[in-house]
Order: C-alpha cells, then sequence, then structure tokens
C-alpha cells in the first residue's frame, strides 16, 4: 500500500456519514470485538433503538455465516489459534437516503457457488410472507435436511432487511469467486 | 426445597435464573453465545434438573432483547421440550415478552406458538427495551 492508493481509499469512503469496514480473517472473537465498536458507534450515530438492533442483527448472521462457510481464499490466509473462521469482508454504510447498507463477501467455490444460487434465487423473490414460511419451514427441518434448504441466517437477513437483498457472484483466482451480499435497513 | 439455579448475563447471553420455591423461572437479555450448543445444553440440564426434583408447575419470563437465527432454533427446541412435559401433566406458563415493533419475533414466537397444544405461551408486546 503506497501512500497515493491510501488517499485513492480515502476518495472511496465518505467522512461525512456512518461507515465501519473489516477485512481479514473473521471468527466469534472478531465478531465480538467488531461487533462491540458497531453498537457503541451505532449508539452515537443513530437515535431509533430499533433501526440500531436490526443492523446489529443482520451484522450478526453475516459475520456468522463469513464464519460458518468462509474459507481462507485463493491466498490463503493465515487463521490464528484453532477458531473457526474464515476470510471476509463486511462494510457498514450509511447512503445519502438514509439507509444504512449491509454488505460482505466471502470466497466460494464453484461447488458451492451452484448450491448457493438456487437458494438465494428463492430468497430473492420471495415475499415477507413467503420469507415467514420458509423460516417456519427451515426452523422444523430434520438435521439431515437442514443442510438442503438457505440456512436460517439467510432468511433472517431477507426477512429483517427493509429492501429486497442483492447478492453477487464475481470470478477470482484459484476458480473461486468472490461471493457478497447486500442488505438495507 | 430444590437448589436455585442462576447464570449471569455476559455480552452474549442472557441472565438466566430458576427459582423452585416460587416454580418460576426468568431469561432476560441479549442471545447470540459463541457456542449456541453449548448455551442450551446447560439450560436444558438446569431444567431437567428442576422437574426432577419434582416440581409439577413452572412459570417462565423470556425478556430477550435480541437473539440471533441459531438461538432462535435452540429456544424452539427448548419450548418443545417443555410442550412436552405439558403434555405429561406439568403445567407450565410462558410469558414471552417482545418489543411492540419486533415483527420478526412476534412472527417467530407465533409461529411456534401455534404447534403447541399443553404448553400455555403467551406474547406480550413491550414499550420499546
Amino acid at each position: 500500500m503506497n501512500l497515493a492508493k491510501f488517499a485513492q481509499l480515502r476518495e472511496i469512503l465518505p467522512e461525512d456519514r456512518f461507515m465501519l469496514c473489516y477485512s481479514g480473517y473473521v471468527s466469534e472473537s472478531v465478531l465480538e470485538a467488531v461487533g462491540g465498536t458497531l453498537k457503541e458507534r451505532l449508539n452515537l450515530h443513530l437515535t431509533e433503538k430499533k433501526k440500531i438492533k436490526v443492523v446489529f442483527s443482520i451484522f450478526v448472521e453475516l459475520m456468522q455465516n463469513l464464519i460458518r462457510y468462509g474459507s481462507s481464499g485463493p491466498k490463503g490466509i493465515h487463521i490464528p489459534n484453532d477458531e473457526k473462521a474464515g476470510f471476509g469482508m463486511l462494510m457498514i454504510i450509511e447512503d445519502d437516503d438514509g439507509a444504512i447498507s449491509l454488505l460482505s463477501g466471502n470466497y466460494v467455490s464453484a461447488e458451492e457457488k451452484t448450491a448457493m444460487e438456487s437458494r438465494l434465487e428463492r430468497l430473492l423473490v420471495s415475499s415477507p410472507d413467503e420469507l415467514r414460511e420458509l423460516m417456519r419451514d427451515q426452523m422444523r427441518k430434520p438435521p439431515e435436511l437442514k443442510s438442503k434448504g438457505a440456512s436460517l441466517g439467510l432468511i433472517e437477513i431477507a426477512r429483517r432487511s427493509t429492501r429486497p437483498i442483492e447478492a453477487a457472484f464475481v470470478p477470482a483466482a484459484g476458480s473461486q469467486y468472490f461471493f457478497s451480499i447486500k442488505a438495507y435497513v | 426445597m430444590g437448589q436455585n439455579f442462576f447464570l449471569a448475563a455476559t455480552s452474549r447471553t442472557p441472565e438466566v435464573s430458576i427459582d423452585p420455591d416460587t416454580h418460576s423461572a426468568a431469561m432476560s437479555g441479549e442471545c447470540y453465545p459463541e457456542d449456541t450448543e453449548k448455551f442450551f445444553t446447560e439450560l436444558n440440564r438446569a431444567l431437567s434438573d428442576y422437574f426432577a426434583q419434582g416440581a409439577s408447575s413452572l412459570q417462565l419470563e423470556i425478556k430477550l432483547v435480541y437473539f440471533n437465527s441459531s438461538s432462535a432454533r435452540a429456544l424452539m427446541e427448548l419450548m418443545d421440550s417443555l410442550e412436552q412435559r405439558a403434555a405429561d401433566g406439568a403445567k407450565i406458563e410462558v410469558r414471552w415478552f417482545h418489543d411492540e415493533d419486533d415483527d420478526v419475533t412476534k412472527d417467530f414466537v407465533e409461529d411456534i406458538a401455534a404447534d403447541y397444544r399443553n404448553l400455555d405461551l403467551v406474547l406480550i408486546p413491550t414499550l420499546d427495551s
């Protein structure tokens, strides 16, 4: 990283609005540390308690998805200790209209991409009532069938998001894909 | 008289208490444990101990301001086990407090309650928390 690149980063990231960014391995202890910072800053920035709670709950589900399904990525990042963790990126940013976007990204294999696409497709087009039903069905599924549906975490994110969630896969090195997902509050 | 059970709240787990003298239990705070299974196994064991001491009724108050999706499944399983105990003859009442404007929690509790025939599960909306 040279100073010119660093200055470019400043141009992309706003200074006058809420912004929290994390990139690196994500484990339960990272979730706790970043979550503590997020809570403190949201409490200072927002007055509406419900909004703080919804942002925080989507944050937890995104981070836990990164821990559970994240991989070390094409460059094989080092994961310390024996913690379950994966590489992930997270950005929580307030848009011009005051809505808060939560974005997370991680690497997946081509096989995982195919499996995720069909689950996501259903989530993206479901109405609130359909999402509620999906949640109920998935909650009651026996353990051997649990992995066949969208994870509870993803359904929770889709339900809490105040606009339809978005998702994308971008080809990355080593025949992997960079998966990213966006929710709004 | 049985043993009291008490778990202090942590930043990621709620305070839990079970009092055999008053046949009451309470759970309050936030719930997104680092190890969901471990936390709920301890809770289930404490409830089993409570009933093993001969208790035949329980009033449980749940005041969780936030719980994550894995805790939701574990809470449902906990309610399932209470439903089973109620079907076997115990008198169990659960008073579940939730933020008035938290539809996701309200829907969740309503949806699980629809499956219960014996457990008395009541949703109580509260203003702010």
